[in-house]
């Protein structure tokens, strides 16, 4: 995968030391744990292991057994427990070891926990974070690939978080853990320890509010929308239609639900041309829920279809090439971008 | 007792210890009666003192016994050459070793039909060319899978039973009767049990075996799908390889009971405990399993204790020695299949002479073995796949979008 410039730009020796996505959500966990007494992390080898990729690295012997809880491989315990944890006043992180497992304990997910403040006339919240690595690229095949964020996205009483840096994979990951609402947080497992991408974060505590988009670079005659790591397909496109002569700007929506509409009509106002990137399957998809919004809302400021890039509507194959042509790529976009402009 | 080793003792150890004076891992419930069956003791002492009637593998001719005891080395070379490759950086993917664990496959496998049906599952990849191997090691028309499919999967070649589509061990077959697994744990299960209520709707005896660590018995699906097969006298025989680990997480932290085969008594069902490293063991309690389903009387589970000889997978080998203490390790891997096995074939005379002490890979991890320490025809079968897998080509990248649906012919 082509990779941007860094979004900020990376330590020197000296200075402070520049975080990966990793460490990132490392520290938004451990931190949240000791502000909140009453939060309670949960997951498949997340306290002996400290988790399948290290995001809980450390927290079991900071926090102990009764707030690291190391669970059987049980998905719809994970999540149901969780949910009664958060009836009864505690905050939960509950990780998926990947977020394909996910499907093991979909009703619990959108039955019970989705609708739970909905059915009770807001009588009962639930701070519920479920949250786990995705996405493809790496060769996981079908299984250790997914990002199934529509699932999620069409179950009302969900937040669906999706960040693509380190600063918002802490600061999203902490207004989520606070936010009182249940959430599903996907992380890019191949961002966790990009070095291109590391940053430098602050020092205080921050958040990153839920719907605001991040515009990751302005341009005037094309708009990328996406999220992810598809993000940095985007920045590599806009960079290669640059010496094309064209200018596009790149918008990263970074949370789902709820969506910053606003920021993709500003910017279509300018460009009047959209092209809505993921890696999900095309069909149902969160593209597909971008351009309609586009197009039932703004649709004057359009001069061009607006064009979805997507996963093919396959499962994700795990050999390279067949990897590579069924999802979105810097070509493709490209491609595609040239098309639309001359449209 | 203060033990602080790494494996390379192992082989000394091996070699000063006998297979009875092996201390015992946590399985004193070993001869209990469990359910409506009994559990035979693991070691030979209590083998050949808790019951008088023969068992299914005192039956066995001194063929098929040399020849399981070749296939506990097939398995073992085929996990010990892969792990070679894949540090080689010839392989993709995550590597689940099945070390220390040959037994359970082989002495499970070796009694079934070719008609019967198999799910293994990712720590079970020489299960896919051990079914029905029996004998028939050069025959190209075997109902098994042939060796040169299996290490065409593992490379990611189009000659991969599904074109390297999904991953190591996500194959399988229809016609030869190999159920095709996703990641998600326990899932065969439920298709083992509507694949023999198929067979059975048309007059066949066909039983499934379906592989699962104890890990996997967590989940919601494991219960369902017994349950069903249970209430429907379904002859499915659940293998738990109990390997005392999950990842990271020890069996204690999984399952609130230490043996997984006292699941089976909520089922009405027959819980069968194992010696894992007792190739003999693990046929007998299985033939018992498979006889009764094949008589009609429903699904078992067979727990096979045994232990993780590395980490999860090959990525976890280094965290894996500072999660699980040495002396555990140690323990764990004393008891290696191929010795015990071959003590045994010593005992019955099935061994004698140089025989009995040739190829000496016990006791011997994955880097220290050697081609020198198996069989001739064992490292001849599996260069042959390896051949034929290095020769395969990659599957074109178009496929990819192909076979989403079956299209109108
Ligand atoms: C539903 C589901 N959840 C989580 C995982 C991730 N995972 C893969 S293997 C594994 C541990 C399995 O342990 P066990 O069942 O004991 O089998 P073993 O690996 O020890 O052979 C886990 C948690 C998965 N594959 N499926
Ligand atoms: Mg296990």
């Amino acid at each position: 995968m082509a990779i941007a410039e860094p979004l900020v730009s990376a330590a020197t020796a000296t200075g402070p030391v520049a975080k990966n996505y990793l460490t990132a959500l490392k520290e938004a966990i451990s931190e949240e744990m000791g502000a909140n007494p009453e939060m309670i992390s949960m997951g498949e080898d997340i306290g002996l292991l400290g988790g399948a990729f290290g995001v809980t690295d450390g927290l079991l012997d900071k926090y102990g057994r009764e707030r690291v809880i190391d669970m059987p491989i049980s998905e719809g315990a994970i999540v149901g427990a969780a949910v009664g944890m958060a009836l009864n006043g505690k905050t939960v992180m509950a990780e998926m070891q990947f977020i394909d497992f996910i499907s093991c304990g979909f009703d619990q997910i959108v039955n019970m926990m989705a609708t739970y403040h909905y059915r009770t006339a807001g009588e009962v919240n639930i701070p519920v974070v479920v949250r786990g690595p995705a996405g493809a690229y790496g060769g996981g095949a079908l299984y250790h690939s997914q990002m199934n964020e529509a699932w999620f996205c069409n179950s009302p009483g969900l937040r669906v978080v999706c960040p693509s840096t380190p600063y918002d994979a802490k600061g999203l990951l902490k207004q989520c853990l606070r936010d009182g609402n249940p959430t599903i947080f996907f992380e890019l497992k191949e961002l966790y320890r990009k070095n291109e991408i590391a940053e430098i974060l602050p020092e205080e505590d921050y958040t990153v509010p839920l719907g605001k988009a991040a515009i990751r670079q302005s341009g005037t005659d094309i708009t990328l929308v996406s999220y992810g790591q598809n993000v940095y397909h985007c920045l590599a496109a806009a960079e290669e239609l640059t010496k094309l002569g064209l200018s596009a700007e790149v918008i990263d929506i970074r949370s789902l639900v709820p969506l910053d509409e606003e920021t993709i009509f500003k910017s279509l106002a300018k460009t009047n041309r959209i092209i809505v990137v993921n890696e999900a399957p095309m069909t149902c998809g969160f593209a597909g829920e971008i351009i309609s919004r586009v197009t039932t809302k703004a649709f004057d400021l359009l001069d061009a279809p607006p064009v979805r890039i997507t996963r093919l509507d396959t499962p994700v194959p795990w050999v390279k090439p067949l990897e590579l042509f069924v999802l979105p790529s810097v070509e493709k976009i490209v491609k595609a971008a040239l098309a639309t402009v001359k449209y | 007792m203060e033990v602080r080793v790494s494996f390379a003792p192992l082989t000394e150890l091996m070699s000063t210890l006998t297979t009875d004076q092996a201390p015992e891992m946590s399985m004193e419930a070993n001869s209990e009666m469990l359910g409506t069956a009994h559990a035979n003791g693991r070691n030979s002492e209590t083998r050949k003192t808790i019951s008088s009637e023969p068992r299914p593998s005192d039956l066995l001719s001194r063929e098929d016994c040399l020849e399981m005891f070749r296939q506990l080395y097939l398995a073992r070379y085929f996990d010990v050459r892969l792990i070679k490759e894949k540090k080689r950086g010839r392989l993709r993917g995550t590597l689940y070793s099945s070390h220390n664990q040959e037994a359970v496959l082989v002495g499970s496998l070796f009694g079934l039909k070719s008609s019967d049906w198999i799910s293994p599952i990712h720590r079970d990849m020489p299960a896919f060319f051990l079914k029905d191997l029996r004998g028939k090691w050069g025959e190209a028309e075997r109902s098994g899978m042939s060796i040169q499919e299996v290490c065409a999967q593992v490379w990611g070649k189009v000659g991969s039973p599904g074109r390297a589509r999904d991953n190591w061990s996500h194959i399988g077959s229809k016609a030869k009767h190999i159920i095709h697994s996703t990641s998600m744990l326990a899932g065969t299960i439920p298709v083992a049990a509507g694949v023999v209520y198929a067979d059975r709707s048309r007059g066949g005896d066909a039983v499934c075996l379906t592989f699962n660590g104890e890990g996997s018995t967590a989940q919601g699906i494991f219960h369902e799908a017994i349950n069903f097969a249970a209430v429907h006298k379904l002859p499915v025989v659940t293998i738990v390889e109990n390997n005392q680990w999950a990842y990271g997480t020890p069996v204690s932290q999984g399952s609130p009971v230490t043996d997984i085969a006292d699941r089976a008594r909520g089922f009405g069902i027959p819980g069968y405990i194992a010696d894992g490293q007792d190739v003999f063991d693990v046929y007998d309690k299985v033939a018992n399993a498979v006889a009764h389903a094949r008589a009609g009387n429903g699904p078992s589970i067979v727990e096979c204790k045994t232990f993780r000889a590395y980490g999860h997978g090959d990525h976890d080998d280094d965290r894996a020695n500072r999660y699980r203490d040495q002396e555990e390790i140690l323990m764990g891997r004393l008891r290696d299949p191929i010795a015990v096995c071959r003590k045994l074939l010593v005992d019955r005379g099935f061994l004698t002479g140089d025989a009995a002490t040739a190829y000496v890979a016990e006791g011997k991890s994955a880097t220290d073995a050697t081609n020198d320490d198996f069989p001739p025809e064992v490292v001849d079968f599996l260069n042959q796949g390896i051949e034929f897998a290095i020769a395969s080509p990659l599957p074109d990248a178009a496929e990819a979008g192909q076979w989403v649906f079956k299209e109108a012919e």
